[in-house]
C-alpha cells in the first residue's frame, strides 16, 4: 500500500522517533530518582536513598494516602453515577435526555483551570470550608463524564433484544437493568473505574484550587517542591506515582479480556466501534 | 412509571450532580465577574463592567493574543507530528496496534508535574541535553532552552497529544482502505491522494483533535510556570495570579468569562458534531 | 437542529436564572462570615488536640514536628502555601488550621479582618530571649497576636564564576553581563520593591507617579530577565541563574547544595535592604489553638531554634537561632542580617490603605503581562 509519506519505513522511523520523544523524559525521571546523589545532571551510582527519604517523611506518606483516599471514592461514586447516566442517555429518549448528554460533555472540554475556579467559588459560597471532600467533589464533577462516555460506548453495541428477552421471562424492568444489562457492561464499568482512578491519583489542577486543611494530595506537594528548589525526592515520587497510575490502566487495559471476551481493553477505553 | 420516566431516573442523579456543581459554579463566575474587591481584598458581587473593560485593556490584550498563539502553535504541532503516527498506527500497526496505543497512552499517566519537571531537567542549561551538545562539541557555550516561548510550547505538546493521536487514530481506522485504492487510480501521486482523499476522510478526527488540544492549551498555566520566561506569561497564569497572588476574584473571573467566551464558539462547534456522532469523543 | 433550539430555550432560562441570582447576591462577598465567636478569648498553652500547620514548603525541620509530636502524644500535620495572599485566601475558605506563618504586614490585616486569635505571650516560656523588636512592634502593639518565627533580607545573589562586575546596588539587577540570566524575585513588593529604592523612592510609596517611574524601570529591568521566579536555590544551582534576586536564606541553602559554596555571593544593596519578618500566629478557625501554642514555644526553645535554623537557612530572632545562623554565615557575613536594620521600619512592606494593594498588585501584573 502506498503512503503519502513517501516509504512506510520513513513512518516508521519518524513513529520510532516520537515515542522516544515522548519515553525520554519518563525514562530520565525513572534513573535519576535512583540517582545516589544530588545531582539531575550526573548519575553518580545507584541507592534507594530518594525512596528512603519520600518513606521516612510523614508529610508526603500523608500525601500519598490523601491522593490514593481521593482517588478511591471518586472512582466509586463517580462509576456508580456516571454507569446510571450512560444507561439513562441511551435508554431514554427524551428532552431530558437531549439536554444532559450535550451538559455532560461539557466538563471535558472545559479548560481544568475553570473547572478548578468555579469549583472553589461555589466552595466558598457555600461556607463549605477546603478539605478532602471539596477535592473528591470536584473530582467527580468531571469523573462522571469520562464513565459516562466510556460506558455509552459500550452500551451502543449492546441492543434492547437481551433486556427485552429478560422482561419476556418475567423480570421487572430494574430486574433486567441489574440481572443483565449491567454483568453486559461490566468490563467497560470496571475500566472506566480504573481510568478515573489514574486521572484522579495524578490531578493537580482541581485539587489545587480545592485543597484545604487535610493533606495536600501529592500533585499540589510536588508543585510546591518544584517552585521551592530542586529535589530528587520529586523524581522518587514521579516514579511511585507512575507505578501506582500505569498499573490501574494496565489493570483497566487488561480486565476486558479476562471476561473472556476477545476483544482489547483499549478498545473499550477508547470507545472504538466494532 | 411511564417507560420515559424509568430511564430519566437513571440521568438525574449525574444530571443534577454536573448541573450543580459544574453548571451552576460556572454561573456564579459569571456573576462575580461583575462584582468589585472590598478593603479586605474579598470579592463582591455587583453589577459594574469595570473587569471587564479592564480585561481589554492594552495590557492584557497582548497576554490573551499569546495565549492563543501558543495553543495554535501547539495544535499545529500535535497534529503535524501525530498524524503520521496515528495513521502508522491504524495502517502498518497490524497485531501491536493495541500495544502501540497502549504504549503511546503510558506517557500520558505519568503525572504531568512530574512530566514537565523532567523538561526542566531536560533542557536546563546545565541539564542533560546542553551537556551532551556541549561534550559532542556542537557548542561551546550551553544554549538557552528553558524560560523560552519554545520550551512553553513544546511543554503543552508534550501534554496534550495524546488527544490529538486518540480521534486521529479513531479516524483513519475507520477510513475505508479501498476508497485510498480508489483514489489512487484517480489521482495518481500518493501525495494527491491524500489531500483529496485520505484527508477529507479523516476530517472528523482532526477537527476533534485540534479541539481537544486547543482547549486545554489555551487555559493550562503549568507549562509558562515551569518551563516559562519573562515574556511567556499566559492567560491561565494571569487568572491563577488573580485568585491565588492578587486576590482579585472578580478581575480573574472576568477574564475566565472572556477566555470561556472564546472557547465557547469551538466548543459548540465541537459539541453539535459530536452529539451528532459526527466527532471522535476522545 | 432540535439540539440548538433546546439550547437556545435553555441558554434563556439560564439568562433569567442569572439575572435574579446576580440581584440576590449583589452586594454580598465571596465568602460565607465566618464563625469569629471565639475571637475574644485569649488563648491557654495546653493540649487539645492535634495540630495541623500551615506554612511555606521547605521551611521547617520535619524532625522538630516529630519531636514534639513524640512528646505530647499529638499528631502534627503540615500543609503548604504558595504565597501569603493564596494562604489568606484558604483561610477566609474557613481552612481550621492550627498555626500559621504570616509576614509583619500580613499579621496586622489578618488581626484586622479578625482572622487570627490573641494569646498570652507571657506564658510562653522561651519567648523571653525574643529580639527586642519583637516587643510592642506597629504590627501588633499589644504583643498578643504573634511571635516570630524567622527574619530575612532581601539582596542579590549571584554565581562568581560567571560575574565579577557587581556594584552593590539594585542596577546589577540589570547588569550588562549578566543579560538574559537575571532572574528576579515572583512576589509584587519585593519587585516593585527593589525598582521603588533604586529610584530612590520609599520602599512602600503609595503615589502614583512615582509608582508609574518604578514600572518603567521594571520594564527595562525586564528585557535582561530570564524569569520570574522564586525558586532561588533551583535557579543558582541548575545554573539557570547568573544573578538572582534573592532572600537571604535561599544564599545559604543554594551554598549548602554545591561542592564549593564560594561560587555563590550574595549582596545588600546601597539603596536599601528590604527586611522582612514570619510570624507565628493562630487562627480564629483554629482547633487547636493550645495545641499551637505550645509548638510556638517548642520553635522558641533555644536547641531546636538552633537546629531549624541549621536545617531551613533562615536566621531565627531567638537565642539559639542567632547562633546558628551565625555559624552558617561565618564564611560569608554578608548574607547576615544585623538586628539593628529590624528596626528600620521604613524598610519593611506594609501597604497600608487596600487601595494601594490594589494600585501595586496591578502594576505588578501589568509587569508581567
Amino acid at each position: 500500500m502506498s503512503t503519502p509519506f513517501y516509504k512506510p519505513r520513513f513512518l516508521r522511523l519518524f513513529t520510532g522517533l516520537v515515542y522516544l520523544y515522548l519515553f525520554i523524559p519518563i525514562t530520565i525521571v525513572i534513573v535519576f530518582s535512583f540517582n545516589s546523589q544530588k545531582s539531575l545532571q550526573v548519575m553518580e551510582g545507584l541507592s534507594f536513598r530518594w525512596y528512603t527519604e519520600f518513606f521516612n517523611d510523614p508529610t508526603l506518606m500523608d500525601s500519598l494516602m490523601t491522593s490514593v483516599q481521593i482517588a478511591l471514592v471518586t472512582m466509586v461514586i463517580s462509576t456508580i453515577v456516571g454507569t446510571a447516566l450512560a444507561i439513562g442517555l441511551v435508554r431514554a429518549h427524551s428532552g431530558t435526555s437531549k439536554g444532559f448528554n450535550i451538559l455532560m460533555l461539557v466538563p471535558l472540554i472545559t479548560p481544568e483551570i475553570v473547572a478548578g475556579i468555579s469549583a472553589l467559588l461555589i466552595f466558598s459560597q457555600l461556607g463549605i470550608a477546603l478539605s478532602i471532600w471539596t477535592i473528591i467533589i470536584a473530582h467527580i464533577t468531571f469523573s462522571i463524564s469520562y464513565v459516562t462516555i466510556v460506558v455509552r460506548g459500550r452500551l451502543a453495541s449492546i441492543g434492547m433484544e437481551v433486556e427485552e428477552a429478560a422482561q419476556d421471562l418475567g423480570a421487572s424492568r430494574w430486574e433486567s437493568v441489574r440481572l443483565v444489562l449491567v454483568p453486559a457492561l461490566w468490563p467497560a464499568i470496571v475500566a472506566a473505574g480504573l481510568l478515573v482512578f489514574a486521572l484522579s491519583f495524578d490531578d493537580f489542577v482541581l485539587s489545587f484550587f480545592t485543597t484545604g486543611e487535610d493533606a495536600q494530595p501529592l500533585p499540589v506537594r510536588i508543585w510546591s517542591m518544584i517552585r521551592f528548589g530542586v529535589s530528587p525526592t520529586i523524581n522518587a515520587v514521579g516514579t511511585l506515582m507512575m507505578v501506582v497510575s500505569i498499573s490501574a490502566v494496565a489493570l483497566a487495559v487488561l480486565i476486558p479480556r479476562l471476561f473472556g471476551r476477545r476483544e482489547s481493553g483499549v478498545k473499550v477505553l477508547t470507545g472504538a466501534e466494532e | 412509571m411511564s417507560s420515559r420516566r424509568f430511564w430519566d431516573w437513571f440521568i438525574f442523579p449525574g444530571g443534577i450532580w454536573i448541573a450543580l456543581l459544574f453548571a451552576v459554579p460556572l454561573m456564579l463566575v459569571l456573576a462575580l465577574s461583575f462584582g468589585h474587591v472590598d478593603d479586605f481584598g474579598r470579592g463582591v458581587y455587583g453589577f459594574s463592567l469595570d473587569n471587564y473593560r479592564d480585561v481589554f485593556d492594552a495590557t492584557y490584550v497582548p497576554v490573551l493574543i499569546r495565549s492563543v498563539a501558543y495553543a495554535l502553535a501547539t495544535v499545529i504541532l500535535c497534529l503535524l507530528i501525530g498524524y503520521p503516527v496515528a495513521y502508522f498506527i491504524a495502517r502498518y500497526g497490524g497485531k501491536y496496534r493495541y500495544a502501540l496505543l497502549a504504549a503511546l497512552v503510558i506517557p500520558f499517566f505519568v503525572n504531568y508535574l512530574v512530566r514537565t519537571y523532567a523538561w526542566v531537567a531536560l533542557l536546563a542549561d546545565q541539564g542533560l541535553i546542553n551537556n551532551l551538545l556541549v561534550d559532542w562539541g556542537f557548542t561551546q557555550e550551553p544554549i538557552q532552552m528553558i524560560n523560552t516561548p519554545y520550551a512553553v510550547i513544546g511543554g503543552l505538546v508534550y501534554g496534550y497529544i495524546i488527544f490529538m493521536i486518540l480521534p486521529l487514530y479513531g479516524s483513519i481506522e475507520r477510513m475505508d482502505p479501498s476508497v485510498v485504492e480508489a483514489g489512487k487510480d484517480l489521482y495518481g501521486s500518493p501525495l494527491q491522494t491524500f489531500i483529496h482523499v485520505t484527508l477529507p476522510a479523516t476530517q472528523a478526527g482532526i477537527l476533534a483533535g485540534c479541539v481537544l488540544v486547543f482547549l486545554p492549551a489555551v487555559g493550562d498555566f503549568v507549562s509558562a510556570q515551569l518551563l516559562g520566561g519573562p515574556d511567556t506569561y499566559m492567560v491561565g497564569n494571569l487568572i491563577q495570579d488573580q485568585f491565588f497572588a492578587a486576590s482579585n476574584w472578580p478581575f480573574g473571573s472576568a477574564l475566565t468569562v472572556v477566555m470561556m467566551l472564546f472557547l465557547a464558539v469551538w466548543m459548540v462547534f465541537y459539541l453539535r458534531r459530536a452529539s451528532k456522532g459526527e466527532a471522535e469523543v476522545l | 437542529m432540535s439540539d440548538l433550539e433546546l439550547n437556545r430555550r435553555q441558554l434563556l432560562l439560564a439568562g433569567a436564572g442569572l439575572v435574579a441570582t446576580a440581584y440576590g447576591l449583589s452586594g454580598c462577598t465571596v465568602e460565607r462570615p465566618l464563625d469569629r465567636s471565639a475571637a475574644g478569648d485569649i488563648v491557654e498553652p495546653k493540649v487539645d488536640g492535634d495540630l495541623l500547620i500551615f506554612n511555606w514548603a521547605q521551611y521547617m525541620d520535619p524532625a522538630l514536628k516529630k519531636s514534639f509530636s513524640d512528646k505530647y502524644g499529638v499528631a502534627v500535620n503540615e500543609v503548604n502555601f504558595d504565597n501569603l495572599e493564596a494562604m489568606v485566601t484558604k483561610l477566609r475558605a474557613g481552612g481550621a488550621y492550627d498555626l500559621i506563618f504570616p509576614s509583619t504586614e500580613y499579621v496586622r490585616r489578618l488581626r484586622d479582618e479578625q482572622l487570627i486569635r490573641p494569646f498570652d505571650r507571657s506564658k510562653l516560656k522561651y519567648a523571653d530571649s525574643l529580639s527586642p523588636f519583637y516587643e510592642s512592634p506597629w504590627y501588633d502593639p499589644n504583643s498578643e497576636f504573634s511571635v516570630p518565627y524567622a527574619y530575612y533580607t532581601t539582596g542579590i545573589a549571584w554565581n562568581t564564576e560567571e560575574i565579577s562586575t557587581m556594584t552593590e546596588s539594585w542596577a546589577d539587577l540589570s547588569n550588562p553581563e549578566g543579560f538574559g540570566r537575571i532572574f528576579m524575585l515572583d512576589d509584587f513588593q519585593e519587585g516593585i520593591g527593589q525598582a521603588n529604592l533604586l529610584n530612590g523612592f520609599y520602599l512602600n510609596t503609595e503615589k502614583p507617579e512615582e509608582l508609574e517611574v518604578s514600572k518603567e524601570t521594571l520594564l527595562e529591568q525586564k528585557e535582561g530577565l530570564r524569569g520570574f521566579s522564586t525558586s532561588s536555590v533551583q535557579n543558582l544551582v541548575s545554573g539557570a541563574a547568573a544573578i538572582t534576586q534573592a532572600w537571604n536564606g535561599d544564599v545559604v541553602n543554594a551554598r549548602n547544595q554545591v561542592d564549593d559554596p564560594s561560587i555563590f555571593a550574595y549582596e545588600t544593596c546601597k539603596e536599601g535592604v528590604p527586611v522582612g519578618s514570619d510570624l507565628m500566629c493562630i487562627p480564629i478557625t483554629a482547633r487547636s489553638p493550645g495545641t499551637a501554642m505550645l509548638f510556638m514555644d517548642w520553635m522558641l526553645k533555644p536547641e531546636n531554634a538552633y537546629q531549624n535554623v541549621m536545617w531551613n537557612g533562615y536566621p531565627q530572632p531567638v537565642a539559639g537561632g542567632r547562633e546558628a545562623f551565625a555559624e552558617l554565615v561565618k564564611d560569608d557575613p554578608s548574607i547576615d542580617v544585623d538586628l539593628a536594620q529590624l528596626d528600620d521600619s521604613a524598610m519593611e512592606f506594609r501597604l497600608d490603605s487596600p487601595e494601594a494593594r490594589q494600585q501595586w498588585t496591578r502594576l505588578w501584573t501589568e509587569v508581567k503581562a
